[in-house]
């Protein structure tokens, strides 16, 4: 897992490169959370590199929503490979989070 | 065993030092050798020298007196009126007056003195101590035609009469010093005779055999001619010379030094005579022109040093040995020590951290190896001790995972066929944990008589805090479940109990349904799990349409959808968890619901047990050496049909 932040706008877009599985995904809620507790609420999460998310890793996107939310931020999910699309859409998850096609219409919303 | 590790440490060194101090010493015998020979042929060739030179000495020392004798009494006769009667007692006196003279003649031209007739001689000499006195001349004895007479006479100066063995007394080997003088005839100065002087040699032949260089060395003299006047070997004396000898031994170089001595040369020369090098140092004696030799075989010279040798030789073997006896003992002692090491190591290995170590003394590398040895056994009692706490803390805590894992498996049911006196439905179902504990679940009881509920689930993560929440939710569905037929209430009520104060943001996808056993209708809810597959009798294998809804845990105030489909008879149904699935290969390759589908495909007959373990092998199969990942859970339910 490869994690680069690039700030774009008003938002912070975090472009996750690899797998987030149950070895990795403390390393991966680290990230997250120094930025949020950097004082941005407004995230998206490019997951056009990512390959594969286990359930731990759906939960500390599920935790960033909440926080994000709690904080009156967004939190914007883009450029999903089907077969993550697949786990969001199994899982319900797809009802939570806004998922855009592109990161262009992630920042644009 | 370890006084062998000492033992060929130390001979070692010793063979070492060995080869050290032998090269060492060879090379100085060497050097010694070379400068020894050097000087020992200088020694050789000066000594000969001054042997050669205290013999011409000594020899001059008799023979000069002569020549001085002959010279005075040339004068006196020059000097006076000569009467011949006179002149007998004039030889008489020479004769007389000196001891080593054992005969003179005062010898006159013919005719000389008209009265004496043509032959006048007088001659006096010894015999048996008394004194004759002769005249030598007659027609028998013409001794003008004598060489002691002619060649004075010719040369006009005194000569040394090559030697002579005397044939009237004994055997003596004798020289005759002839000097000319003149007298005044008629006012005019002519030669008049010669005087001469006789002598033994016997004297010389002693000082000369008396000398002796080195072992076999010798002096010889040779006459003008080259014929040997002295020799170690006494039948060559007057009758072999240089040239003689050297013709029968066909020797043209001892040819080319009998010239060289005849023309007065000094020189040392290296000859081979009878197959032996030989060093041979000539020089004339100058009043008599004869020739002085001394020679001696070269291999002499260094006879000293071979003793030397032999001596310095044997004085090293015995110091070499002393030398290798001394350091074998002194670095054995010196490594005592190291076997004591050895055995404590060996101690050390077998658990006794406590070894004794040897008792340095010294404050060297010895004591270095004791510090460190010392340093090594307590940090090994340390390691182990701490070995010893880590893993008692880990065996324990394995312990209790292992128990939990006991409970968590004993709260699902495993007794198969569950429901042994119900025949229109039967089903099967496993977990298999990757970890001692895991966050999958499935249940199945009866709610009343004719109602079943069956549910699976996925708590996110692994280990412990799954598996606690597994426990949470398994132990919510069965207080919340009796005498529901609503599973959109049985969730929803999970969901509300679960969601509140969920700090860790855990979550569970479920899928729970409930079959009426006697008409197949099944009602059913997914809480964001994995759509089940239907297994229809009539061969369609496919996913289950179901509601997207999120997961359990997650938001209170969530409603849950609610389905109903029919199960006809022999249709089945297989639930599992993303552990199938998402079951990785060392490739990466996940299992995938293609593959799934077709495992089902190919054993849509099959009874739900063999079903699944066929699932479970083809999982098996697919994943290889790699570690499983994850929870491998399924269930599969068959419905038999109403039992009429």
């Amino acid at each position: 897992m490869d994690i680069k932040n690039e700030k774009v706008g008003d938002f912070v877009v975090v472009r996750i490169d690899g797998r987030i599985d149950t070895t990795n995904y403390t390393e991966f809620e680290k990230i997250i959370a120094e930025v949020i507790d950097g004082g941005e609420k407004n995230l998206v999460l490019d997951c056009k590199n990512l390959n594969y998310i286990s359930s731990s890793g759906l939960r500390v996107f599920l935790i960033t929503q909440k926080r994000l939310m709690g904080a009156g931020g967004k939190l914007h999910l883009c450029t999903m490979q089907p077969s993550i699309k697949e786990i969001f859409d199994i899982s319900g998850f797809s009802t939570i989070f806004k998922i855009y096609d592109s990161e262009a219409e992630a920042l644009s919303n | 065993m370890e006084l062998n590790i000492n033992k060929s440490l130390a001979s070692r060194i010793v063979f070492y030092v060995l080869v050290f101090c032998v090269a060492l010493f060879l090379i100085s015998l060497g050097a010694f050798y070379f400068f020894s020979k050097n000087q020992l042929e200088k020694m050789a060739y000066n000594n000969s020298q001054a042997v050669a030179n205290q013999l011409v000495f000594k020899t001059e020392q008799v023979l000069l007196p002569i020549t001085k004798i002959a010279n005075n009494y040339q004068s006196i006769i020059e000097h006076s009126t000569l009467n011949a009667d006179s002149i007998y007692a004039i030889t008489r006196r020479i004769v007389a007056n000196n001891s080593e003279i054992i005969g003179s003649a005062i010898a006159f031209e013919p005719n000389f003195f008209k009265q004496k007739g043509k032959y006048f001689s007088p001659y006096t000499y010894r015999e048996n101590d008394t004194l004759k006195t002769i005249q030598l001349g007659n027609p028998n004895y013409e001794y003008f035609v004598m060489d002691w007479y002619q060649i004075p006479m010719r040369l006009g100066k005194a000569y040394w009469s090559e030697p002579y063995f005397d044939t009237g007394g004994g055997n003596a080997l004798m020289t005759t010093y002839s000097v000319p003088f003149n007298a005044i005839v008629d006012g005019q100065v002519v030669p008049a005779g010669v005087i001469t002087m006789d002598l033994e040699l016997d004297w010389f032949t002693e000082i000369i055999s008396e000398v002796k260089i080195l072992e076999s060395g010798y002096a010889s003299v040779l006459s003008r001619n080259g014929t040997f006047i002295t020799h170690p070997n006494k039948e060559w004396i007057m009758n072999e010379s240089i040239f003689s000898v050297a013709e029968e031994l066909n020797n043209p170089q001892l040819r080319e030094i009998g010239r060289d001595m005849q023309q007065g040369k000094t020189a040392f020369v290296v000859s081979t005579l009878n197959g032996v090098d030989r060093i041979m140092y000539y020089t004339p004696l100058p009043s008599s022109n004869w020739m002085l030799a001394v020679l001696f075989p070269k291999s002499e010279m260094y006879l000293p040093l071979r003793t030397i040798s032999i001596i310095l030789i044997i004085l090293i073997v015995v110091g070499l040995g002393v030398l290798s006896v001394s350091v074998e003992r002194i670095v054995s002692e010196q490594l005592r020590p190291l076997s004591k090491f050895a055995k404590s190591a060996r101690e050390v290995a077998t658990g006794n951290f406590d070894a004794a170590l040897p008792e340095i003394t010294t404050d060297d590398e010895m004591k270095d190896l004791h510090d460190s040895f010392a340093h090594m056994q307590s940090d090994l009692k340390n390691y182990i001790s701490n070995l010893k706490d880590t893993t008692s803390a880990k065996e324990k805590i394995e312990s209790e995972l292992r128990i939990a894992r006991e409970i968590q498996m004993g709260m699902i049911p495993k007794i198969f066929p569950p429901f042994p006196n119900l025949s229109q439905i039967d089903l099967f179902a496993m977990l298999e944990p990757a970890k001692e504990v895991g966050g999958d679940l499935y249940d199945f009881f009866m709610i009343d008589d004719n109602h079943l509920c069956f549910a699976i689930g996925d708590v996110s993560g692994k280990g412990v805090p799954a598996s606690l929440f597994m426990a949470v939710t398994r132990t919510l569905l069965r207080s919340v479940a009796p005498n529901q037929t609503s599973p959109a209430y049985i969730v929803d009520k999970l969901n509300q109990a679960l969601s509140s104060g969920n700090d860790s943001n855990m979550f569970v996808t479920f899928f729970i349904g409930i079959i009426n056993t006697d008409t197949g209708i099944v009602k059913y809810t997914n809480a964001g799990h994995n759509p089940p597959v239907w297994i229809s009798a009539g061969g369609k294998v496919e996913f289950l349409p179901v509601t997207k809804d999120i997961p359990i845990g997650l938001f209170d105030d969530f409603q849950y959808q609610e389905r109903e489909m029919v199960l006809k008879p022999k249709d089945k149904l297989y639930l599992y968890t993303d552990g199938v699935t998402e079951a990785e290969n060392a490739s990466e390759t996940l299992y995938s619901e293609k593959k799934l589908i077709n495992c089902l495909s190919i054993y849509l007959r099959s009874h739900p047990r063999e079903l699944i373990q066929q699932v479970a092998m083809d999982v098996a199969v697919h994943v290889g050496d790699f570690p499983q990942s994850d929870d491998l859970t399924m269930l599969s339910i068959i419905y038999n049909g109403d039992k009429a």
